[in-house]
């Protein structure tokens, strides 16, 4: 059957799109230009700031520097976001929604905060993790971790806990039946939720841009850096690969959770 | 020592009580039914000896061992759940064979139980499918072969009716009644529906605001119900107001109207000369026939309503300002009345039930 949607509704769907959609076409256009300068429209199209990022000692240590980063972050994230979403899911006790909107403030307070916060605490309490990779780890993870909570809690919500009675009813021990039986179950949120902490990690700016070292910075602080000095189109090619892997990462997730369904759906 | 014993079991939910000084004693192999309302505390009863939740006072005795503080896994009891519980990631096959992976059986006797499981069940064939692609009663009985092949002390079974349509309710009340009955397991099995109760039950558990409120076999809790809630509760009852006018015994008269008639008292319950009490009647404990001019029956009464229903056919019969329903089976000796149509009202002494 051919669904119909109203016209004013298509044209405000497409505008939308454009909309969300024009930066990443102003990116990607700017880091093909020929010309010496970051312009929109470029002067023609060329590989050449593509290859000079490829060449850049600065740019390929702060690309390699940000996923190493986003990695170590998302397994973190995970671990913390998915236990944080069990508690608040399976515990009944006063001050529950209290508790997850404090685990969920600090994507709502301005990043800003967030950062200054940490670095003024890393720096007074003498941890000596101020502009560390250690410090900027832990900001990262506090960053990431509310998506995860989020995701899983939403597959929580749906996931029934008699399931799990059943189990343990049936001889498994509490971890017994989380992992056989509820963490099947919940994958596709934890899976989900991790995408998101790597993504969201990647792209974190101002919590970085408080907590990074001057000689290993993640790319959205060496990009800022770059262009405060010169505006050179080798930061949009930056931007280019920082896009693709994003894109990359989320593609690959849907190809992995669609393909199990598959599976699944071929055997019955 | 019964087989399962609660002792002063109580539940409370911050200020809400779900259960109250509960005591009760199910023998070995019997088919007991927690029946009552929704919110009667029989679930929150039923879990507590699944080990779900914790008791706050009392103690749970099961084959003379203390389980109230084991953790569920330690107790071998097994539970079929209202949605049945089937684990939607695992082919029929492995959710059957759950318990026993539990229990670290080898693979060629997991094998084997499963299959003669699925057999009792009547799945065979079905070992390779999943939640999504069984039906209702098939669910069911999944989740019944997945309890049973582990062979647990006590089977528990909480509502597992209540998400099947009508006609499947019906033929799964005996099927489930039937391997119980081969099986020998001790069964119990909660519900609000008084019929599944009766049907099934060797004896139930009438529950009311945590409470229970009568013990006894189907026929005891059906023909001598200790209280009008009961009464109501369990099938359908006329409750005809009256005053005692004489007291004799387990009989006594009561005064309906401007008639006399006699009712007996339940076990345990007494009634004084002129106390306002409610005579039970079930409706298909009537009999009426229409008035002749020479009778002098005890209660008569005028045809207000008929109500056809094919196997039987439903009176509403006015009795002075009170009214009565009655059931009559459609049978060719039985005659019709007619509406508005004087008829004269009996029933034997033993189906009058006095409440006070």
């Amino acid at each position: 059957m051919e669904r119909k949607i109203p016209l004013p509704m298509l044209v405000l769907a497409i505008l939308g799109f454009c909309y969300l959609l024009f930066p990443i076409l102003v990116v990607v256009l700017a880091g093909l230009t020929t010309g010496e300068f970051l312009t929109f429209p470029p002067k023609g199209l060329s590989l050449r700031w593509v290859i000079s990022f490829l060449n850049s000692e600065k740019y390929l240590s702060a690309f390699f520097f940000s996923f190493k980063l986003a990695l170590m972050t998302m397994v973190v994230s995970t671990i913390l976001g998915t236990a944080a979403a069990l508690f608040l899911a399976r515990s009944r006790f006063i001050g529950r929604a209290a508790l997850r909107a404090f685990f969920l403030s600090p994507v709502v307070l301005p990043g800003v905060v967030v950062g200054f916060a940490l670095y003024a605490f890393f720096i007074t309490s003498g941890l000596g993790i101020s502009r560390t990779i250690w410090g900027l780890w832990i900001g990262h993870i506090l960053y990431s971790t509310p998506y995860v909570i989020g995701t899983v809690g939403a597959s929580l919500a749906t996931f029934d806990v008699s399931l799990e009675e059943a189990a343990r009813s049936l001889g498994a021990s509490p971890m017994r039946a989380f992992r056989k039986i509820t963490f099947p179950n919940i994958a596709q949120g934890i899976q989900a939720g991790s995408i998101f902490a790597f993504i969201v990690s990647f792209g974190q700016f101002e919590v970085s841009l408080f907590l990074s070292a001057p000689n290993s910075e993640p790319l959205p602080i060496a990009m800022y850096n770059s262009l405060r000095y010169k505006f050179e189109p080798d930061a949009a090619a930056a931007g280019i690969f920082a896009i693709t892997l994003v894109i990359a990462s989320v593609l690959l997730t849907n190809r992995l959770v669609n393909i199990r369904r598959l599976l699944e759906r071929q055997d019955g | 020592m019964a087989y399962v014993e609660f002792s002063t079991i109580s539940k409370h939910f911050g200020n809400s009580v779900a259960v109250a000084d509960l005591d009760l004693q199910i023998e070995q192999g019997e088919f007991f039914s927690l029946l009552g309302p929704s919110g009667c505390g029989k679930s929150t009863t039923l879990r507590m000896l699944a080990g779900f939740v914790k008791p706050t006072t009392g103690t749970i005795h099961v084959n003379g061992r203390d389980v109230t503080a084991l953790p569920p896994e330690a107790r071998d009891i097994g539970i079929v759940f209202q949605n049945y519980a089937i684990f939607p990631h695992m082919t029929v096959f492995d959710n059957i064979a759950f318990g026993l992976v539990e229990r670290k059986l080898p693979r060629a006797e997991i094998k084997q139980k499963v299959d003669a499981a699925l057999a009792e069940v009547g799945m065979t064939g079905f070992e390779d499918r999943y939640e999504r692609e069984l039906s209702g009663g098939q669910k069911q009985r999944v989740a019944l072969a997945r309890v049973l092949v582990i062979e647990p002390e006590i089977l528990l079974l909480d509502e597992p009716l209540s998400a099947l349509d009508k006609k499947m309710r019906e033929e799964m009340k005996f099927w489930i009644k039937n391997i119980q009955r081969s099986v020998g397991i001790t069964t119990i099995y909660v519900t609000h529906d008084q019929s599944e109760a009766l049907t099934m039950s060797d004896r139930i558990a009438v529950m009311d605001q945590g409470r229970v409120l009568q013990i006894g076999t189907p026929v005891e809790i059906y023909e001598q119900p200790a209280s009008r809630f009961i009464a109501e509760f369990i099938g359908e009852s006329n409750l005809l107001n009256g005053t005692v006018k004489e007291v004799d015994g387990a009989v006594s008269s009561i005064r309906i109207g401007t008639a006399t008639v006699t009712g007996r008292l339940t076990q345990n319950s007494s009634v004084s000369k002129d106390q306002d009490v409610a005579l039970l009647v079930r409706p298909e404990m009537i009999r009426l026939h229409a008035l002749d001019a020479d009778e002098q029956p005890k209660l008569t009464g005028t045809v207000a309503e008929t109500i056809y229903q094919g196997s039987v056919v439903r009176y509403r019969i006015q009795i002075a300002d009170q009214d009565l329903m009655v059931e009559v089976a459609n049978r060719p000796d039985l005659p019709r009345l007619d509406m508005a149509e004087e008829v004269a009202v009996f029933w034997d002494a033993d189906s009058g039930v006095v409440m006070a």
